[in-house]
């Protein structure tokens, strides 16, 4: 079996899933399992030549997909109908807001299955709070607090070379559009209207929403496009703070005499707002050992196997019985993310979204090298979204569900 | 004497010498090779955007593997790290705080332009970055080992010019033998629908286009008559010009008006149809969903191939038209015979297979031979033509005149009984009645037209073509005999024609 993952675990991700792998084939010992990391960039590209590979093609039995490409997937006619592999297979002990993205649109078939999932929330050195405020949780409740924490703290640690008050949990380094939906949301926006009929992007509150996440890079308070190696972290301390969508706990509990705690991320709106991203499985309708695949896929919703690679790639088990398990598991736990979950939000389950997700990447990706070159102008990306939203509102006529 | 560099380059160029299917294949040997030959910690490869200044990177060596990874750096505010890379072709990290070079590799690739419709390749530079990292603080890289560093890359420039080639070469043939392929499948395809439907989803196959859709117009390009499209599913739609939302048909027309054709912003592509000087309607393929560039050996490959398909529509137009000529009469523009014949024998089918009636309506036009004797040849055509109007613009859609012979006409009527054909009938004659031939060939007086029709009525006239024709011949006769301008149905007048 050929199994298509991202880089969930950075430059170890091949070490983790040598380990898995190894867990998997002690109950499976005839299951002969590969392993190919692409980029989540590589892997979009991937996904549309898979139904029909060129001569020679190495094509996966199971990929590791953001679960709202199963609607994509699903009508490029290259997920497998999984309720079909197997007629028992049940979402009934996943946790429930990941279930809807499993399915077929309007329909009762399973196309994927919840492997994990991430959801944002704001991590903070308290030892570098408490130097900048006596109150961080109240300081941290609003995003106009969060700047102005952010500068407090700038002006505080300003001897210090390479010190960004903020850590960039982007992959590239960049900006990244999965950073930006709690402010854009706070603001009342979102990438599509209620009825998934139209878009919200070119609206106001969306513009606002954008400009509220792009200020951390414009303000110069979370580096962008510099080399990673370059850059301190949290606990290095040259960073004081961090947005990610890990757990983030499991890493900063090991380092003895940093003490990271954990918020919702501050709110741009009325209520605080978070992103939960799931991560789904996926068998290729084409493969050659899908059977294999149907095994990984019951293997990995088993709670010992959930608790294992959940700490391995610091993210959540999809399952409600490993899920409370780790949230029990601390009290700090328990009280940040019961409340975070609450608030959580998904992006929806329909053909284009993944493709307006490249699109506002794409612009991000401008308007990142745009302020590094010191020429970025709100005007310029207000442009850009307008005419984002009337491609979109063109996908949407092309592409309905 | 003893010549370290070159044995190390004859080494490191022997490690790569073999044929690699694109660059991922190149790199996936080249940088754990760098790897062990300068003990690195890791080695990266890095995209070099010019226009933005920024360092994608691509890929990532570590001591167990290599892997895809992703960064951007712009190098923007460090110009003099940018002038000492691009100058010297090597420059130390600026910011990282263990040893870490960077290294440039400049190499050549093959790049395809359209020239007055011949293709023309070019050789075109590509820039990549390698970053090779120690961790040790203390495991500098000294000049000498910089210098061979650069060699190596050197090396690895050289591979890449090659690999580029040779995957350009091989995507060529395989481009080339692919459109061979659709071309036969295409000129073996008996009905042109079924042809382009076959040569539509192959191109989506091959090219792994999002969509694929064939506009056809009319010569002048101002009208979309049908639009063919493969979509992601590979399920092929068809639909009508009309159906088309107004801001899509307002879109197409202006692509169509502006003659752009590769549009790599928005991942479409369009290629006119053009045979001589009128168009046939144009292709568009798409990844507007995907995102992914349209390659533009790609473009041109499919831009020299729509020439074959815009020739086979023109030809199956121009079939179809002569198609038409021979089932039409040309002076009444009423199907011949011949074609009524094939239809009157489906509809008998029909009929019978559904259990369903028809009539048949067969005519002449009253004193025919006494008006051409008359008024001459030329009235005589006229009042063919005049009868024949009546009947085009009369009947239902699904009627089906035709000329017979001479003055004689036949109408179907399918799912008609003998009562609605005598309503028919009669609008007929009542329009007919109402022509008169134009005064100054009857010195003022008024002549008019008239027709006499004869009626039968499947199943129970008849069960065949012949039987239903010989029955409403009789019964037309029987009009004829002292009662021409009405109509008869057979079975009411049955009694009283000769057996």
């Amino acid at each position: 079996m050929i199994l298509w993952v991202m880089p969930d675990s950075g430059a170890r991700t091949k070490t983790d899933y040598k380990l898995l792998v190894e867990l998997f084939k002690k109950e499976y010992p005839k299951a002969d399992v590969t392993v190919q990391v692409f980029t989540r960039n590589i892997l979009w590209k991937k996904i549309f030549t898979l139904k029909n590979p060129a001569a020679g093609e190495v094509i996966p039995d199971l990929i590791q997909i953001p679960h709202y490409w199963t609607a994509l997937l699903t009508r490029a006619g290259v997920a497998e109908n999984l309720s079909k592999m197997d007629p028992g297979l049940s979402l009934s002990s996943a946790l429930y807001p990941l279930r809807p993205h499993c399915y077929k649109p309007g329909t009762k078939d399973l196309y994927s299955y919840p492997w994990w999932f991430d959801m944002s929330a704001l991590h903070f050195r308290a030892d570098h709070l408490k130097a900048v405020t006596s109150d961080p949780e109240k300081d941290l409740e609003e995003w106009s607090g969060l700047l102005d924490v952010c500068q407090r703290l700038k002006d505080h640690f300003k001897d210090i070379d390479g010190y960004f008050p903020m850590q960039n949990s982007d992959w590239r380094g960049s900006l990244s559009t999965r950073s930006a939906f709690m402010e854009i949301w706070g603001r009342g926006a979102a990438m599509f209207t209620p009825d998934l009929r139209g878009t919200l992007i070119g609206t106001p509150a969306f513009k606002e929403g954008m400009k509220d996440y792009m200020t951390l890079a414009l303000k110069n308070y979370m580096p962008i496009l510099r080399e990673r190696g370059s850059l301190g972290t949290m606990l290095s301390g040259k960073a004081s703070m961090l947005i990610s969508r890990k757990q983030g706990v499991a890493s900063f509990e090991g380092h003895i005499g940093v003490r990271i705690k954990t918020l919702p991320v501050p709110r741009t709106g009325e209520q605080p707002q978070a992103y939960l991203s799931g991560m789904n499985l996926m068998i290729n309708a084409a493969g050659s050992d899908k059977e294999t695949a149907l095994k990984f896929i019951k293997w990995c919703a088993r709670t010992d196997n959930q608790m294992r690679y959940a700490a391995m790639m610091e993210v959540f088990p999809a399952f409600e019985e490993s899920f409370e398990q780790l949230i029990f598991s601390s009290s700090q736990r328990l009280r940040t993310y019961s409340g975070i979950l609450a608030s959580a939000r998904t992006l929806p389950n329909m053909t284009i979204t993944g493709t307006v997700v490249e699109i506002l990447n794409k612009i991000l990706a401008v308007s990142a090298t745009q302020i590094v070159e010191g020429r970025f102008t709100q005007a310029s990306l207000d442009i850009e979204l307008d005419k984002a939203a009337k491609e979109v509102e063109y996908l949407l006529s092309l592409y309905e569900g | 004497m003893f010549d370290k560099e070159a044995f190390t380059l004859f080494k490191f160029g022997k490690k790569l010498n073999q044929s690699f299917q694109n660059r991922r294949e190149l790199l996936d040997c080249a940088l754990p090779a760098l790897r062990d030959l300068f003990k690195l910690d890791r080695v990266y490869f890095f995209d070099w955007q010019q226009e933005r200044a920024l360092l994608s990177l691509n890929m990532m060596c570590k001591k167990e593997y290599c892997m895809d990874m992703q960064e951007d750096i712009s190098v923007l505010n460090e110009p003099e790290f940018l002038k000492k890379l691009l100058q010297d072709g090597i420059a130390d990290s600026t910011d990282l705080n263990y040893p870490a070079v960077y290294v440039l590799l400049k190499w050549k690739r093959p790049s395809m332009t359209l020239k007055d419709d011949d293709v023309i390749t070019v050789m075109k530079d590509s820039v990549g970055v390698l970053r090779l990292e120690r961790f040790r603080k203390n495991r500098v890289f000294h000049e000498a080992e910089k210098k061979l560093i650069k060699s190596v890359a050197g090396e690895i420039s050289h591979n890449l010019t090659n690999t580029e080639i040779d995957q350009a070469k091989n995507q060529r043939l395989n481009t080339a033998t692919a459109l061979n392929d659709l071309a036969t499948i295409f000129a073996s395809s008996l009905r042109l629908s079924d042809g382009l439907e076959l040569i539509l989803q192959g191109v989506q196959k091959y090219f792994r286009f999002d969509r694929v859709r064939l506009y056809q117009t009319t010569y002048d390009g101002s009208k979309i008559k049908t639009i063919l499209g493969v979509d992601i599913s590979g399920e092929v739609t068809r639909q009508t010009g009309d159906d088309l939302p107004e801001d899509e048909r307002t879109l197409l027309r202006d692509i169509f008006d502006s003659g752009a054709t590769y549009r790599t912003i928005h991942n479409v592509v369009y290629i006119p149809l053009k045979v001589q000087r009128n168009k046939v309607g144009f292709l568009t393929f798409d990844n507007l969903l995907s995102r992914r560039r349209i390659n533009y050996l790609d473009f041109i490959s499919l831009k020299q191939f729509s020439t074959q398909i815009a020739l086979a529509i023109d030809n199956a137009a121009l079939f179809e038209r002569v198609q038409e000529l021979s089932n039409y009469d040309e002076l009444t523009k009423l199907p011949v015979r011949r074609f009524f014949n094939e239809k009157f024998a489906e509809e008998i089918y029909r009929s019978k297979r559904f259990d369903l009636v028809m009539s048949v309506i067969l005519l002449d036009i009253d004193l025919f031979k006494q008006i051409n004797d008359t008024y001459g040849h030329q009235i005589g055509d006229w009042a063919l033509k005049e009868v024949s109007r009546v009947l085009r613009t009369s009947l239902r859609q699904t009627d089906f005149p035709c000329r017979y012979g001479g003055d004689e006409m036949i109408i179907m009527l399918p799912r008609t009984n003998g009562e609605e054909a005598k309503i028919i009938a009669k609008r007929l004659k009542d329009r007919i009645n109402a022509i008169a031939i134009p005064d100054r060939y009857t010195d003022g007086e008024r002549v008019t037209l008239s027709i006499s029709q004869g009626i039968s009525v499947f199943p129970q006239d008849g069960q065949t073509a012949a039987e239903l024709f010989e029955k409403a011949d009789k019964a037309l006769y029987w009009v004829k005999d002292g009662r021409r301008g009405t109509f008869a149905l057979y079975r009411d007048v049955a009694e009283e024609v000769p057996q």
